[in-house]
């Protein structure tokens, strides 16, 4: 299995000369089994760059097939979502999973997203492809195509978000981002339990340990937060993900460094466009 | 010799250009020059007033630079907007003067449906959307409907809102302080091949005759309304070619706005909302391109980056 990173910036989209190294759009992961076939992890300003690597493939003629997973409707995590070419080629058949938002459902909120104020679609109806949006309750088991799903709920905020483990080829990638656990010194049973073994956890590391007493209660986890569920589940490798809009790639290097210097995990930033074998 | 010249010191407006480009915001290598965020521009007066055109994702950087100047302290903000598409509105969560207690932000914008403006723009911060309501921020946002054609007294800018062709309704606006003018017309399609409406269009729908004429009185409104404005900064989203597949989509090309510029007898064009696809590469070669164009035709015409900024000259 391989891992491509589209986007890997929190909350806001950054371009500038000192976001080039890690990249400056909003969460999109693309995981691919050995064997070609795709899942996708939100829909930030990154799936922009994902759709231009796909129109060489089947989606590009209207023949596709795709799964989508939301962790949750956060702007930052759907913003690309009506710039996602193959939405527009018919024929394409695109599912989006996630979890309905408190008081309101998951199409409701995309609807809205699209709903004739905000962009000329007008609604998720105008879109050309085959679109389904299929909702699941937290803690539910998904099985799309050769990827096996298990999902929970984490606090994140005002709302909850989704956390993944997905396994496939053999191999178990979880993906925790936008989280933020009552102490994050302390691993949290739910997300060690969901990171088990893992061959990869990609893990919201928004802030550094030292900014973070300024931030507590905004939703997201310092980097000792991934470090301590890496640590409790004996993960193989670790990805610092969702960096801080403010963050320039000096600073996260920086940053890298001294998660680096807490654990013999290894560690490394994501960085947009870069991809990891499994 | 215009009060712009050389050795002269007139006071007068001065704008920033704090986002550029149009749908999306769009990092990476191939726009660290043009820039990579979505529409906004701060307006200055010679006294220090302060009108902002358009909510993109510039106006974080811009909110930064107002929370650094005003110390942290409570002010009072005026946002324009030309109408609540994504890449116009999203930036005002990130707006740090709205997590400023005693602070005033007031928002003028086209209501162009029957729901309340405070419940479309308060609707981008829904729970499900972001986690701070705009209406339980410390600031006090104010929101006011403008109607095209009459002008409105906003510290020392005299505002005239202008109706645009765009889907769902957008609205233009033309500035006058310190004796000079300043035109922000974007988002708009030209008045020939499409009048937006409030529905969804798949590509062109035939022109009734009843359309044609409602393109021709809003085209002649604004021509009337940028007349010997000294700036014109303009929704050239598309090229030509790309003009010719998507006319349905609502943008102008460069030559659409010189065209109206050149009958307005305006100075200056400044090229504005490009597309997302467009390079710093490609952006220069439409930054020569259209200069050109312009010069043969006598209207200056520059292309906005991110960053840039230009007086406003008074008439000479």
């Amino acid at each position: 299995m391989k891992v491509r990173f589209w986007g890997v910036r929190g909350s806001f989209a950054m371009s500038g000369r000192e976001f080039l190294r890690y990249g400056g759009n909003t969460p999109c992961v693309e995981l691919q089994t050995d064997d070609g076939q795709r899942l996708v992890i939100d829909l930030g300003t990154g799936a922009t760059e994902l759709a231009k690597s796909l129109m060489g493939t089947a989606l590009g003629k209207g023949t596709g097939e795709l799964p989508i997973l939301l962790t949750h409707t956060h702007l930052d995590h759907i913003q690309g979502l009506p710039f996602f070419t193959p939405f527009f080629l018919e024929g394409n058949h695109i599912s989006i999973h996630g979890v309905d938002p408190d008081g309101t459902s998951l199409e409701a909120t995309l609807q809205n997203q699209l709903a004739p104020h905000y962009s000329p679609l007008g609604g998720l109806e105008n879109l050309s492809a085959h679109v389904s949006i299929e909702a699941f309750q937290p803690g539910d088991r998904l099985a799309l195509g050769p990827f096996k799903i298990r999902t929970a709920a984490m606090p994140h905020a005002t709302m909850r978000t989704t956390a993944f483990r997905i396994e496939a080829d053999g191999k178990v990638v979880t993906f925790l981002s936008d989280v933020e656990y009552p102490d994050p010194e302390a691993p949290d049973p739910q997300a060690v339990a969901l990171a088990m073994g893992a061959d990869l956890l990609i893990h919201d590391a928004m802030h550094p340990d030292d900014e973070y007493d300024l931030r507590r209660g905004w939703g997201h986890s310092p980097v000792c937060a991934g470090i301590a569920v890496a640590t409790a589940a004996l993960c193989k490798r670790l990805a610092l993900f969702h960096h801080s809009p403010d963050a320039t790639d000096d600073q996260i290097d920086a940053l890298v460094a001294s998660a680096q210097a807490q654990t013999s995990i290894p560690l490394f930033a994501a960085a947009e466009g870069s991809y990891v074998e499994i | 010799m215009s009060s712009g010249a050389p050795g002269y010191n007139f006071p007068r407006m001065q704008i920033t250009f704090w986002g550029v480009r149009g749908s999306y915001p769009v990092p990476g290598p191939q726009t660290v020059r043009y820039g990579g965020q979505t529409s906004c521009v701060e307006v200055r007066s010679s006294g220090g007033g302060c009108l902002i055109l358009d909510a993109g994702t510039g106006l974080r950087a811009l909110g930064q630079k107002l929370a650094r100047e005003s110390g942290g302290a409570a002010g009072r903000y005026h946002v324009l907007l030309s109408h609540v598409h994504w890449d116009h509105i999203q930036g005002l969560p990130f707006f740090e003067p709205a997590y400023i207690p005693g602070t005033t932000i007031a928002v003028y914008a086209l209501l162009t449906a029957a729901d309340e403006l405070q419940q479309v723009i308060g609707g981008i911060t829904r729970h499900e959307f972001f986690p701070v309501p705009l209406d339980s921020v410390p600031a006090h946002f104010q929101y006011h409907e403008v109607e095209p054609g009459v002008r409105m007294t906003l510290g020392e800018f005299l505002v005239l809102p202008i109706a645009l062709n765009h889907p769902f309704g957008a609205v233009g606006y033309r500035i006058d302080c310190d004796g000079a003018s300043v035109a922000y017309v974007a988002d708009t399609a030209p008045f020939t091949d499409v009048l937006h409406k409030q529905h969804f269009l798949r590509g062109l729908e035939p022109l009734s005759d009843a359309d044609r004429e409602t393109l021709a009185q809003i085209r002649a409104d604004l021509v009337k309304a940028i007349t010997r404005c000294d700036t014109v900064i303009y929704d050239t989203h598309f090229l030509p070619d790309e003009y010719k597949r998507f006319p349905h989509y609502g943008h102008s090309t460069p030559e659409h706005a010189l065209a109206l510029c050149v009958e307005a007898k305006v100075r200056r064009l400044v090229l504005y909302h490009h597309a997302p696809g467009h390079s710093d590469d490609l952006m220069d070669q439409v930054a020569k391109d259209y200069a050109a164009q312009g010069e043969a035709v006598g209207v200056e015409v520059i292309t906005s980056f991110e960053g840039m900024e230009l007086d406003i000259e008074g008439a000479p």
